[in-house]
């Protein structure tokens, strides 16, 4: 078993191509302890591969008492893990977990989902205040905001 | 074997209807098999399932000739994988399929560049079906390392 380092990481995404995408760029964080977050039990087996998960409510428009859940849900997983890092490719557990993680202190990235062609994200623009690196999959997106950067496509 | 997929979040009711009725109309030459999520509707004329575990999921995927779904990324991006030529219908806001119409805007860009075919409504989708026999998807050239790269480089400030 290969000794993981120190630095602890959460990981969230809703499924489908939300969870897709920021998969594609784990190597970027699989020498570290990372805990993952989603809302779906089909990707139960997807993440258990990856490390310890956690299934929660969605959070959207329209959906009040699901979005409320949600957030309690993202608090207390923050509470209890404490990462140091959330790496977040939305859209609206993501935006919970960034925004409580950086009140509590940690460093937050956020992948936009390239599926999101004229602008970016509702979930991607709210929580772009609190994010540390907001990496967009257009060109054009990194143009009209700051602390947004464009590095290429992941998918 | 035609794969329908509707994806892992939403049923597609206007979809799978219209495929049913074509398929019950004789339109389609090949067989459809459909996974419909929690969905309204139950088709009379084709195979289909409400969810499948992943490991079939990615079997039935990987075994068909084809795919016909939303615009939805993880079903964009798993055919792009498995170089299966792809169909999408765009989720509509005012249908109530989708919080807004991206579906369309993802659609409409990646189907320009040749990465799969794309019916604007559902009653294009018989003559698509045909285009799709014939249809080879182009490629996609993504660039992990250099986002991976920079995420790393963002990790050493922490």
């Amino acid at each position: 078993m290969s000794q993981r380092k120190e630095l602890r990481l959460g990981v969230v995404a809703s499924p489908g191509g939300h969870l897709t995408q920021i998969l594609t760029i784990s190597r970027a964080w699989d020498e570290y302890s990372a805990f993952y977050v989603s809302t779906s039990p089909t990707v139960t087996s997807s993440l258990a591969k990856k490390g310890p998960f956690y299934i929660i409510e969605e959070s959207g428009r329209g959906h009040l008492f699901g979005t409320i859940k949600c957030f309690v849900q993202c608090f207390k997983i923050i509470l209890k893990e404490r990462p140091q890092v959330i790496i977040s490719g939305g859209s609206g557990c993501g935006s919970f977990l960034c925004i409580i993680g950086k009140i509590f202190g940690a460093k937050t990235l956020w992948l936009d989902s390239i599926a999101n062609v004229e602008r970016m994200s509702l979930s991607g623009r709210v929580t772009r205040p609190f994010v540390d690196l907001c990496l967009v999959q257009w060109p054009k997106h990194a143009d009209r905001y700051s602390n947004v950067e464009y590095w290429g496509k992941v998918i | 074997m035609i794969f329908v997929t509707v994806g892992s979040m939403l049923p597609f009711d206007r979809l799978v209807k219209t495929l049913d009725i074509a398929v019950g109309k004789r339109l389609v030459d090949e067989t459809l098999f459909a996974q419909i999520g929690e969905a309204d509707y139950k088709p009379r004329n084709l195979r289909f399932v409400d969810v499948l575990d992943r490991e079939t999921y990615i079997r039935q995927f990987k075994s068909a000739k084809a795919i016909i779904s939303h615009a939805g990324m993880g079903t964009i991006a798993m055919a792009d994988r498995y170089e299966k030529p792809l169909l999408v219908l765009p989720r509509l806001k005012r249908y109530r399929e989708h919080v807004n119409d991206h579906q369309v805007q993802t659609a409409k860009a990646f189907a320009k560049e040749g990465y799969f075919l794309m019916a604007k409504e559902s009653n294009d989708l018989v003559n698509k079906i045909r285009e799709l026999q014939n249809f080879t998807p182009k490629k996609r050239v993504t660039q992990v390392d250099a986002v991976i790269n920079r995420v790393e480089i963002g990790r050493a400030h922490v």
